[in-house]
């Protein structure tokens, strides 16, 4: 042995080498782990994201192809049509509707959720979820089943034979259905967060607010409500955005009755084949999105630190 | 919970839980309809629609396509996601939340954009193949449910375990092989059966991405919705609904349903 190997064995085997390798391997092995995904999101998830909203400010030629001056020529079109202000409106109004209905239907069926019977609890828990399991499609086909107009819809028989109404509502097509439709779908999503965040409400506070003399109501406002906010603030969040990207629903249930957003984008793109305006309204579709997420973040985040300080 | 208060929860509840449950009942009731009209009140009992479905050579290609893209992109979301779940969980380092972040963002963006979006680039690079490009885009939508699921158990499975194998000689691979894996096998088998279920009932992507050849069965059903009025629909909404009640069952005894989807 040379001593030059000799040297190198003894670096090697030395503590301060073992840690040097240690710190670099704790740095690699990550990065060796995270590569994969994160290049896979970067190239199809990240690149084509941002190459759709770049074309919402391109121009299209009469050939086809799109590419400069940049303009906001579409962002005005869509603004500046009432057509299209309306389908904004519209997915808005859903949005808000289907978020509000339900986190009041969600109140009461995440509490019992907490607070029953584990044997009752599994059951409740498995009507809620399992229907996240079952393709929006085959859901949004049972709403049609129950919704559809003239007296062979289920909903209307049944006005009819009980004598309620005389003559079949018009329910299909409307933005009712979309919202009875959409709240279907998501609901799992407000009651799930909901639940969470009562199943760690320590009871003995309620427990405190009764014995002080609150009433039933009272208590919820006081300390229930209050302290399950961050579960209302993550499923009100998921709930409206889902429902105002979504395309089968209002597709099926809504159509040209109450057109929303994600249907106009798969108009213009692929019936129009207008990619830049298509783009533009992905564009908003994702803006709004995105601001009610950072919203909802927002009150979370603002919730902690007041519990904090 | 008491009195007045807590029978009016129960009362909503039990509405709540028939409204969840309503559309797919009457899916189910609907699909042995005898008439040939989707019709109330019911006419009759007949297992006809199921027969022809299954002998339906559309539903036969579209049942076939689906299971393969969905076995495929389980497969990708698996090999992608199980590693980065591991980096984000069981190591510290720089930008951990950040690339938590990234790695769960597809599920904050619209599916639908994605789908477009995915749609142009692939146009854009003349990328041709429908089959390669919606196994792709349906490994984009699964990872992020394999990554939640898997860091969840993750986070439960007991460190001291390792720690112990590590004292008493194990290398790293044994560690990982003999001791981790078998905790989080419950966890893994639910997280790829949750993938399977999210690309087999994928609508807002293959919507821009199938064609006559690769036409998964949520699209095949959106489109029979249109200009079918007979049970049929109704059958093959009932065979979905029924594989899906088989893998919730499984998610259930593997981990728990309510950690399975991890909300």
């Amino acid at each position: 042995m040379s001593a030059a190997q000799a040297e190198a064995r003894a670096v090697v085997g030395s503590p301060a080498a073992a840690g040097w390798w240690r710190a670099r391997s704790a740095r690699f092995i990550p990065a060796l782990l995270l590569s994969p995904s994160l290049l896979f999101l970067l190239v199809f998830f990240v690149l084509p994201a941002m190459g759709l909203i770049s074309y919402s400010i391109l121009t299209q030629s009469p050939d086809g192809t799109v590419g400069l001056p940049l303009t906001s020529a579409h962002y005005q079109h869509f603004f500046g049509t009432p057509l299209y202000s309306r389908v904004l409106l519209i997915t808005l109004r859903i949005s808000l509707c289907t978020t509000l209905v339900a986190a009041l239907l969600a109140y009461p069926t995440a509490l019992v959720m907490t607070r029953c019977a584990p044997g009752l609890r599994r059951v409740i828990t498995m009507i809620v979820i399992a229907p996240l399991i079952v393709s929006v499609v085959v859901r949004t086909y049972g709403w049609e089943l129950i919704l559809a107009n003239g007296p062979t819809g289920l909903l209307n028989w049944l006005l009819l034979a009980t004598g309620i109404v005389r003559a079949p509502l018009r329910l299909l097509y409307t933005e009712i259905a979309v919202v009875v439709g959409s709240l279907h779908v998501f609901f799992p999503l407000m009651v799930l967060p909901l639940a969470s965040a009562l199943g760690k409400i320590d009871p003995r506070l309620e427990d405190a607010a009764r014995t002080l003399g609150a009433g039933a109501w009272r208590t919820f406002r006081r300390v229930t409500l209050p302290l399950s906010l961050p579960g209302l603030a993550v499923g009100c969040g998921l709930v409206f955005s889902l429902t105002a990207g979504s395309f089968v629903t209002p597709a099926i249930l809504g159509g040209t009755g109450a057109q929303m957003l994600g249907m106009l984008v798969d108009q213009q793109i692929l019936v129009v084949y207008d990619w830049p305006f298509g783009a533009t309204v992905a564009t908003v579709l994702v803006a709004i999105v995105l601001m009610v997420n950072a919203l909802s973040s927002r009150v979370l985040r603002r919730r902690d630190t007041r519990v904090l300080s | 919970m008491g009195g007045p208060v807590a029978w009016f929860l129960m009362l909503v509840t039990a509405a709540t839980m028939l409204f969840i449950l309503a559309p797919l009942l009457v899916t189910v009731a609907i699909s042995v309809e005898a008439s040939p009209f989707v019709t109330f009140p019911p006419r009759g009992f007949t297992l006809a629609w199921y027969g022809r479905i299954l002998a339906d050579s559309e539903f036969q290609q579209s049942l076939a396509f689906s299971t393969l893209l969905a076995l495929g992109a389980t497969a990708g979301a698996l090999a992608l996601g199980v590693p980065a779940a591991f980096a984000i969980v069981r190591h510290e380092f720089a930008g951990r939340g950040a690339a938590e972040a990234m790695l769960l963002s597809p599920l904050i963006f619209p599916v639908l954009i994605t789908g477009v979006a995915l749609l142009q680039m692939f146009a854009t690079l003349n990328a041709n193949s429908t089959a390669l490009n919606m196994l792709i885009a349906h490994v984009l939508v699964t990872m992020p449910y394999v990554v939640r699921t898997v860091s969840g158990s993750l986070l439960l499975a007991d460190t001291v375990l390792e720690d112990a194998a590590r004292t008493l000689g194990a290398n790293r691979w044994m560690v990982f092989r003999r001791i981790t894996i078998p905790q989080i096998a419950p966890g893994l088998a639910a997280g790829a059966l949750f993938a399977f279920m999210v690309s087999f009932d994928n609508f807002p992507i293959s919507l821009w991405l199938a064609d006559a050849q690769h036409n998964p069965i949520p699209i095949l059903v959106f489109q029979r919705i249109a200009n079918v009025f007979d049970p049929s629909i109704a059958a093959i909404s009932t065979l979905m609904i029924v594989l899906s009640m088989g893998i919730v069952v499984a998610m259930e005894r593997a981990i728990g349903l309510r950690r399975a989807v991890a909300i």
